[in-house]
């Protein structure tokens, strides 16, 4: 494991499943801090999540999912600990009393009921931070209900604001919120080391999935307070025009143009070699172009439709007209920008010689200083031993008692079936 | 209570979303953040509707004073040399520069991240632009919409599979961009205590839409296929959005048992649902117009926040399709006192949305002040930090360098 970085030394124990939690604590593990992700055999899910090779699952499917490596395992050890047992939950204990950050994301009670709560933790470990993750928080009314990234999605008002223009709501992604909600997590854990190493003192964190969509969507909830209401744009623009999606050559093949000012729509008409729609005085300022953006956008998209679309990104990009393609995953992998970048990571996979070399996604910051690469992912159970040893000091006799329980375990009951 | 980030100088040079987030989300935790912004004009932000009260005023704009709560403002000439200088005092004086000039603009300059290291050996120095500051399309000008389409999310993500890509609102990846460039500022932070060494982070918005975790790469890299949108499309149970009495919801399968269609019959007294045409999900989407037609009329029956009680007794987990009116009413967030009222000489008293978690039971969320007006603390910057005189204040002021 990390042996290296800003984060080595910290010790963080984490009951995570899905996607928003992990996705957070896979920041902390990149950056060095022994992040040991406690697992369970009667919850698989984030094993069964794939994606797998040629979308089969395999053999060994539980440690061939690519998310695992993405976020759900990265850089961290796993320990595969039934906490429901008593056994368990003892063993957890004694982990914790070892750790600095305890993160979870089950609903608001359950920490509780298995005495992994804040002041129960506190009193064996008072430098302890813990994070709890949840919908929507420990407090207030709806503190009971569960959450999807969509459901959050919804609930924070961004669904309510995505859509085509003139058309219903939609979500605006699947799992955006997860995304946003992880790096806020990271955020606050790593506020909370370092307001530790300045004042000595643990604190507590009741991270919320609405709250924080909620703060991604600020001017609107301003707005709505002084009546103000946005409507639905698809890629429109409250004051840009041209400024949107137009056919390109091709299946399925398309161009963003966002054009803000004179300069930028006069260099866009002299790639289209000035044809005469586009001398139509009423599109020369800006409040012509925005009026007149639906006519606007139709001659634009029968100029675009007969271009390929990642030409036309350079040309137009060339003469200072924001333009890009709507690049696919295929065309990401083999884009020049990313790979002269060095954004993309191949991952060999050596604890699943079955899965082989993958391409993965980089993080989108760089900084020698501050390596952040894939470079271990944790098989089930891989690190059982390893922990309860080192963190836990349990001794090997324990250990194996420990295993013929099954209270660990490095692979799924006889009767789990393959996703 | 004081913030975590109180010991920390920021100082933010960006003419972008991301890069004013990116700030707002250090000065909302305490760090002393000076906005610096061009002299007259300001932050492009200021001059973008909607305004709040209708009326464009740069003090008005929703974006702009929904991005620079505790921060202070300052205006700076940086193309002239007087103005150049007081920047690198103000350099000298920061832990963290925050900037999203074009790559290479700092460097003309005179003040690249070599020139700052010479000025202030520890500065932590984050380049946020739209492609990065190296590779073939680091000159490309971008948008949230550009950024969009080059990093994969507008083709893949959000609309339907038999209509054109369609994006996501309000500037998500600036706000994506922003929250991984916080996450990097706190990890070099925490480098400096350990070594005194700072770092100078290039991060890259395209690279921030391509790493969300709906996982474009990966999923290809296995699967040989490119994720395509409309994944919401035709899904009655996991992702359409339906009418309720006074608002939409979204309903998901989960907190049902494996059963989601006895749970869901039940619930909205619809026997109809336990037809053997709707038991799996395969047969769900081919059937999901006829499945729509049943549930569509009972939950139009239901009050939101009626319907969200009843599933939250039951385990169950929705979605209410709240309006951003009815977020800032929420009961809910009422309760937990998430939103931040500031008070602004322009446009008076608002409620702020908070950092999206309580520490120890509390809103860490700094209420020291709204948006800076255009150069509102020039004076106390320049005269009380960097220890110019009055009259040189006019002098500058005179020049257009303030």
């Amino acid at each position: 494991m990390a042996s290296q970085g800003v984060l080595q030394g910290i010790r963080v124990l984490t009951l995570e499943q899905v996607h928003a939690l992990p996705w957070g604590t896979a920041f902390l593990a990149d950056l060095g801090a022994q992040v040991i992700r406690i697992e369970s055999v009667d919850h698989l899910q984030d094993r069964k999540s794939g994606p797998f090779v040629d979308g089969k699952p395999g053999k060994e499917w539980w440690n061939e999912g690519g998310n695992l490596v993405y976020f759900g395992t990265r850089n961290k050890q796993s320990l595969c600990l039934e906490v429901n047992s008593p056994k368990g939950r003892e063993v957890f204990l004694r982990l914790a009393k070892h750790c600095d950050v305890v993160t979870d994301n089950f609903r608001p009670g359950t920490m509780e009921r298995l005495g992994f709560d804040h002041p129960s933790l506190a009193r064996i470990n008072p430098r302890i931070i813990t994070l709890s993750g949840t919908a929507y928080g420990y407090t207030g009314p709806w503190r009971r209900a569960g959450s999807r990234a969509r459901t959050v999605d919804a609930a924070c008002g961004l669904s309510s604001l995505t859509g085509y223009e003139g058309g219903p709501s939609m979500r605006a992604s699947n799992n955006y919120m997860d995304h946003s909600v992880g790096n806020n997590v990271a955020y606050a854990l790593l506020l909370a080391i370092y307001s530790r190493k300045k004042t000595g003192k643990g604190m507590r964190i009741d991270l919320t999935m609405q709250e924080t969509g909620v703060s991604c969507i600020g001017p609107a909830i301003l707005e709505a307070q002084r009546g103000i209401k946005r409507s639905r744009l698809g890629c429109g623009h409250l004051w840009k025009s041209p400024h949107n999606v137009y056919p390109c050559r091709g299946n399925d093949r398309w161009i963003a143009i966002a054009i803000s000012d004179d300069a930028e729509w006069l260099a866009l008409k002299q790639e289209m070699e000035e044809p005469s729609w586009a001398a139509d005085s009423r599109l020369d300022s800006a409040l012509g172009r925005w009026q007149h953006r639906r006519e606007l956008d139709d001659h634009l998209a029968t100029w675009t439709a007969t271009q390929d679309d990642q030409v036309l990104m350079r040309r137009l990009q060339d003469r200072g007209v924001p333009a890009g393609s709507a690049l696919t995953a295929k065309d990401l992998v083999g884009d020049p920008h990313l790979q002269a970048r060095g954004f993309l990571q191949e991952y060999d996979n050596p604890g699943c010689p079955q899965v082989g070399r993958r391409v993965y996604a980089g993080r989108p910051f760089r900084t020698p200083e501050l390596p952040m690469a894939i470079r271990d992912s944790a098989t089930l159970g891989e690190h059982n031993h390893q922990v309860l040893r080192e963190v836990g000091g349990l001794s090997e006799d324990e250990i194996e008692e420990l295993a013929r329980e099954a209270v660990i375990s490095t692979r799924p009951g006889a009767e789990e079936r393959a996703p | 209570m004081p913030g975590i980030l109180s010991g920390v100088r920021v100082l933010e040079l960006t003419n972008a979303p991301s890069g004013a987030f990116c700030a707002k989300l250090l000065a909302d935790q305490g760090a002393d953040t000076i906005k610096v912004e061009p002299p007259g004009w300001g932050d492009q932000a200021r001059h973008e509707p909607p305004f709040m009260g209708g009326e464009p005023h740069f003090d008005r704009s929703s974006a702009f004073l929904a991005f620079n709560t505790n921060k202070r403002g300052i205006t700076l000439d940086a193309g002239q040399t007087a103005g150049r200088e007081l920047l690198g005092r103000l350099v000298k004086g920061a832990q963290v520069v925050i900037e999203s000039y074009p790559p290479g603009h700092l460097n003309g300059l005179g003040l690249g991240y070599e020139a700052q290291k010479e000025i202030n050996p520890s500065v932590i120095l984050l380049s946020i632009t739209y492609f990065g500051q190296t590779g073939p399309y680091s000159g490309y000008r971008g948008d949230d919409l550009v950024a969009q389409a080059m990093g994969g999310y507008l083709y893949a993500v959000t609309g339907s599979a038999d209509r054109p890509p369609m994006g996501t609102a309000l500037q998500q990846m600036e706000i994506t961009a922003a929250r991984n460039g916080a996450i990097a500022i706190m990890a070099a932070l925490l480098q400096r205590e350990e070594t005194g060494a700072g770092a100078h982070i290039d991060l890259s918005v395209m690279e921030a839409v391509v790493a969300t975790p709906s996982g474009l790469i990966h999923p290809y890299s296995f699967t040989g296929r490119s994720p395509r949108r409309g994944g919401g499309d035709h899904n009655v149970m996991d992702g359409m959005h339906m009418p309720t009495r006074d608002g939409e919801v979204t309903l998901t399968t989960a907190g049902t048992g494996g059963r989601p269609m006895e749970v869901w019959a039940e619930l909205l007294a619809q026997p109809d649902l336990l037809d053997s045409k709707f038991t799996t999900r395969q047969s769900r989407l081919e059937n999901w117009e006829e499945l729509r037609s049943l549930v569509a009329p009972k939950l139009a029956q239901w009050d939101n926040l009626d319907l969200m009680k009843e599933t939250m007794a039951r385990g169950l987990v929705i979605g209410l399709v709240q309006s951003p009116e009815q977020v800032v009413n929420s009961p809910h967030l009422a309760e937990r006192e998430y939103f931040v009222q500031l008070e602004h000489p322009e446009v008076g008293p608002l409620k702020y949305p908070g950092s999206g978690f309580l520490i120890d039971g509390m809103n860490p969320m700094q209420t020291t002040r709204a948006a800076p007006r255009l150069g509102e603390h020039n004076a106390e910057v320049f005269c009380g930090d960097l220890g110019l005189s009055m009259a040189e204040l006019g002098l500058l002021r005179a020049a257009r360098v303030i």
